[in-house]
């Protein structure tokens, strides 16, 4: 299965795929470690993995071809078997199956899915389970232990336990302002962790803190475009609680992902501000302003030829086509700041475009 | 017990559990675990905050993108002030594409433009220089001398929106790597932090997060090991040592001496230089082949790999100190490094030596004379037996190579033949080697008796590789005899779908009558050729190699279009197995390594006006003649295509021409 995924090409390469690939075996072994440890440790990680593993679940659903497994992980939100998890295609099925901590296994519900948040809700017929309190979660910060469960490459099944990984928070940040970097709908903080946490199957596992306060739940497997390198990352508890709860009180309306969320009805662009760039010719041209228009907003605000488009709206520019994309996210009738590059200086200027002409 | 000392017993103490299972027990045991966890995190918190002023946020704009498949590095990046003046070290990770800009964010949120002022190919690391309004915060170094394995190293990143550090924790895995270049750490080390530093749990600068390459030789950047528990630092002091250089504009190069070893072994053979490469800092200072170096930079040395060790750590402008022992003479020689070396060409002499098998040879039995070489004007015939070179006994072909490789492009070498009883010497300058194949070849062996014993399986068979998915088809001739070496052809087909049935039909007869072993891989993922499957296609060839007597000098990799470009890859990947590249209609997509006096390499391109390859075709010609390879070209006329009958023939008596000299 591990090779069929590296050959599939979504690893940067075999030897990091078997970096990934055994961590996520020593991470199985700790967890059937920690079990064969808990008599003896009370206060202790173990005592904390004890606590966390019974609200991990295995969800099984549809896949099993092309390198989709059909797994993922989830955890219960409620003694009576509300599951929370990742919405995937794992979920894209009518027999959804869902094995707790003590090998019990329920077919479930799916009450509600927001794909902006990429969550799903699951319900099974079940009382008195053991269960994380979205209400009462955690936080954490750059530096933050942090436990995170889950049955990542499907290693756990029937009653065992789900595996457990050890990391720190590498940062909170936000997923939104590179637009184009992470192929997610998701916009907003999460944290990053430095260890590999999302990898096939974790998706929807746990994210702790060292007493086992829940602070997130695992992401699906992301890659970042810019620099090729996976994200490990979860997504914070206070996130998904509202919409959590909207579902659970059945006043949630879905709202569908849109890749034009962003886009304004009146877009602007470079010609509107008397922009012209020069020709762009590589992958990457730099976005030098080949001729500025008389008259124009662009000439109004000092701009010059030579000028080097270094940030738009504090947003950086790299090349032509990404100026291109930025302005066109703004509309005709925003001021827009631009920061070019003059004799190794920044120089910054303020633009509006002509409202006479829209 | 003083509280340092104490300190570190509980770190000792935290790694075993974190790392470990059996740890849990030790760990738990204690009573004062969670206080000392919360104040191992704060410690580590507090340890970022110390360095953070000095890490900075780096962004590129425009520049040149790497095609295919490799990792770009064309997000944001992490740099380290070093000096109060505005010098910043980051790593070349983000720099290969020559950006057209570079902006640093200030830890204050100014961003400022940043120059870059000088790049360590060596080391991978950038120099680059800020204007700053006031004087910048420097990190404190932590003297290598203290650095310890087991000790706690921190990543410190900045590359996350916000402008917030990222932080990744591990522990200090080996000192002295990557040929004493690097620390090793088991934190989190990939794009997202490269440039930025490697911190002690007091905040202190181990060293400068590089993508270095434990495997590959210098300037390969080797992301490929991001986050895999392995990553590298340069530790502060070697970068405060090169700072001057890298300040005053200097790009700093590898430092090359320009000899090659003989044998094969790096971590057993002794340093016998093979050959020394004309003009080069080794052959200036008068280093001749068959030398044996003991000493390096003050540095005893026994084996080749400890002369790399020092070697690799220094730069091209760096002297060294280097004695040899010739004969039983002790030298001592002083060179400066070079950047670059005068491109190796291999001189020929004119003949192709017959391949019976001897039990005790005693020279080289001529089988052809190429015609107008020096071995034709010195009037040396088939049937001849060269039975010194250069001065030395020549016993068998393989000898000869290792003779040929100290012996100099156009000059005089004594040569010894032996033609009846008669004892011919005489001198001969090596030439250039024939871009043409001989139309026709007089047998390199004398018919014999089938042999009759017992002997591994012949016809055609499919080879497995344990670990991988893919199969090869290979083909040994019907009549394989043991006694003989046979040439091996590693065969990439163009898509990779191919039946066995049309390989065999085109292959069988030409294996048969040449003696030729043929090799077919097919790639894991059908149809899409990928990185993997050159690994597999070397293993596989290993494997075959290891039941089959073949002749290494005779070992070569071929392929049609994307499957040419598989061949270049895997005989640049693999130099001391593959001794020839066919590239029909094949790109060359990456730069070719230079030519080496032992691991002989040819070449037989094929090229077509009308190709949709004929652009990089003519680029790979150009840096293959560059670097004075024998390429022999075919051209093809207007369109690129598989070999035709004629063309085929000519690539096997190409084949059957590598161990010529």
């Amino acid at each position: 299965m591990y090779q069929q995924r590296s050959a599939i090409g979504r690893l940067a390469s075999p030897s990091a795929r078997t970096g990934r690939l055994r961590l996520g075996a020593l991470a199985a072994l700790l967890c059937f470690g920690a079990a064969q440890q808990q008599a003896q440790a009370s206060p202790s990680f173990a005592a904390v993995v004890r606590g966390v593993q019974p609200k991990i679940v295995k969800i099984y659903g549809a896949g099993g071809f092309r390198g989709l497994e059909p797994y993922q992980s989830g955890f219960l939100i409620s003694p009576e078997g509300h599951v929370l998890t990742v919405w995937s295609y794992v979920l894209d099925t009518e027999f959804i199956t869902v094995t707790l901590d003590d090998g019990r296994k329920f077919e479930a519900k799916l009450l509600g899915a927001d794909p902006r948040l990429e969550l799903a809700l699951l319900k099974i017929e079940a009382a008195d389970l053991p269960y994380f309190d979205l209400a009462q979660a955690a936080a954490a910060e750059t530096g933050t232990r942090v436990l995170a469960f889950s049955n990542l490459f499907g290693v756990a099944t029937g009653d065992e336990p789900a595996s457990v990984q050890h990391g720190s928070v590498a940062v909170k940040s936000r997923l939104e302002a590179r637009r184009g970097v992470f192929e997610t709908p998701y916009r907003g903080d999460v944290y990053v962790l430095d260890a590999m946490t999302n990898n096939p199957g974790a998706a929807g596992g746990a994210l702790t803190d060292r007493q086992g306060r829940l602070l997130g739940m695992l992401g699906k497997e992301l890659r970042n475009s810019l620099n090729g390198a996976w994200l490990n990352y979860a997504v914070p508890t206070e996130a998904l609680a509202p919409t959590v709860a909207e579902i659970r009180s059945g006043k949630f309306v879905a709202r569908s992902p849109d890749a034009d969320q962003d886009r304004p009805e009146h877009a602007l662009s470079a010609d509107v501000l008397g922009l012209v760039l020069v020709p762009d010719v590589l992958d990457r041209t730099p976005p030098y302003i080949d001729r500025i228009r008389s008259g124009s907003p662009a000439a109004k605000a000092g701009l010059r030829p030579d000028d080097l488009v270094v940030f738009v709206n504090n947003q950086l520019v790299q090349s032509c086509q990404t100026l291109t994309a930025e302005i066109e996210r703004i509309d005709r009738a925003d001021r827009v700041r631009l920061t070019v590059l003059r004799d190794q200086k920044l120089v910054e200027a303020e633009l509006e475009a002509e409202r006479s002409n829209p | 017990m003083n509280d340092r000392l104490k300190d570190n017993l509980r770190g000792c103490a935290w790694r075993a559990a974190v790392c470990f299972v059996c740890g849990l027990t030790a760990f738990s045991a204690r009573a004062d675990n969670e206080d000392l966890s919360a104040r191992e995190e704060r410690a580590m918190r507090a340890a970022v905050e110390r360095v953070a002023p000095s890490v900075v946020a780096i962004e590129t704009i425009g520049g040149r993108q790497r095609a295919g498949q490799a990792i770009v590095g064309a997000g944001p990046t992490t740099g380290l002030i070093i000096s109060t003046d505005g010098y910043i070290v980051s790593s070349a990770f983000d720099f290969s594409p020559k950006p057209a800009s570079i902006v640093v964010r200030l830890p204050g949120g100014a961003r400022v433009p940043a120059q870059l002022v000088a790049t360590d190919h060596n080391r991978m690391l950038v120099l680059l220089k800020v204007e700053a309004e006031a004087a910048l915060p420097t990190p404190e170094a932590v003297p290598e001398s203290e650095v310890r394995i087991g000790q706690w190293a921190i990543a410190v990143g900045r590359t996350f929106d916000g402008g917030q550090p990222n932080v990744s924790v591990g522990i200090v895995s080996a000192l002295d790597r990557v040929w004493g270049k690097a620390v090793q750490s088991d934190a989190k080390i990939s794009p997202n932090n490269y440039g930025g530093p490697l911190v002690d749990i007091r905040g202190r600068v181990l060293g400068v997060l590089a993508p270095l390459s434990p495997t590959k030789g210098a300037e390969a950047t080797s992301v490929e090991w991001y986050d895999s528990g392995i990553g590298f630092a340069v530790p502060m002091g070697q970068i405060l040592q090169i700072f001057p250089r890298l300040k005053a504009g200097e790009d700093l190069k590898p430092g090359l001496m320009g000899v090659s070893l003989a044998g094969r072994d790096m971590y057993a053979d002794a340093p016998v230089i093979a050959s020394c490469r004309p003009n080069s800092p080794a052959y200036k200072a008068g280093i001749k082949a068959g030398d044996k170096i003991v000493q390096l930079a003050g540095r005893d040395i026994v084996r080749q790999s400890q002369m790399m060790y020092e070697l690799n750590r220094r730069y091209a402008g760096d002297p060294v100190k280097v004695a040899v022992l010739r004969g039983e003479k002790r030298l001592e020689f002083d060179l400066e490094l070079v950047d670059h070396l005068d491109p190796y060409q291999r001189p020929f002499f004119g003949i192709l030596p017959r391949r019976d098998p001897v039990e005790e040879p005693d020279g080289v039995l001529v089988r052809y004379v190429y015609p107008d070489s020096p071995a034709a004007k010195a009037g040396v015939q088939p049937g001849d037996k060269v039975v010194a070179a250069a001065g030395k006994p020549v016993k068998d072909r393989y000898e000869l190579v290792e003779i040929a490789a100290a012996i100099e492009f156009g000059q005089n070498t004594a040569m010894e033949i032996v033609r009846g009883d008669e004892r011919i010497k005489f001198d001969a300058i090596w030439s250039t080697e024939p871009e043409t194949v001989p139309a026709e070849l007089p047998p390199a062996i004398t018919e014999r008796e089938a042999f009759a014993d017992e002997r591994p399986a012949v016809g055609s068979f499919s080879v497995k590789v344990p670990e991988f998915k893919n199969d090869a088809l290979a083909y040994v001739p019907a009549d394989y005899d043991p006694r003989l070496r046979y040439a091996v052809l590693t065969w990439f087909a163009s898509s990779g779908d191919f039946k066995d049935e049309d390989v065999l039909a085109r292959w069988k007869a030409h294996c048969d009558r040449r003696g030729l072993i043929l090799l077919a891989p097919k790639p894991a993922e059908q149809g899409k050729w990928q990185k993997s499957d050159l690994e597999f296609a070397a293993k596989a060839l290993d494997q075959l190699r290891a039941v089959y007597q073949t002749d290494s000098l005779r070992v070569a990799v071929g392929g049609h279009e994307i499957g040419g470009a598989l061949a270049y890859a895997m005989a640049f990947a693999h130099r001391g197995q593959l001794r020839g590249v066919a590239a029909i209609d094949a790109p060359l997509a990456e730069t070719p390594p230079e030519n080496d006096p032992v691991y002989r390499l040819d070449f037989y391109v094929t090229r077509a006006k009308g190709s949709k390859s004929a652009p990089a075709i003519e680029a790979a010609l150009k840096a293959l003649g560059e670097r004075k390879y024998a390429v022999c070209i075919r051209d093809q006329g207007e369109q690129g295509r598989e070999l035709n009958d004629e063309e085929l023939g000519e690539l096997l008596r190409w084949l059957d021409t590598l161990d010529k000299f």
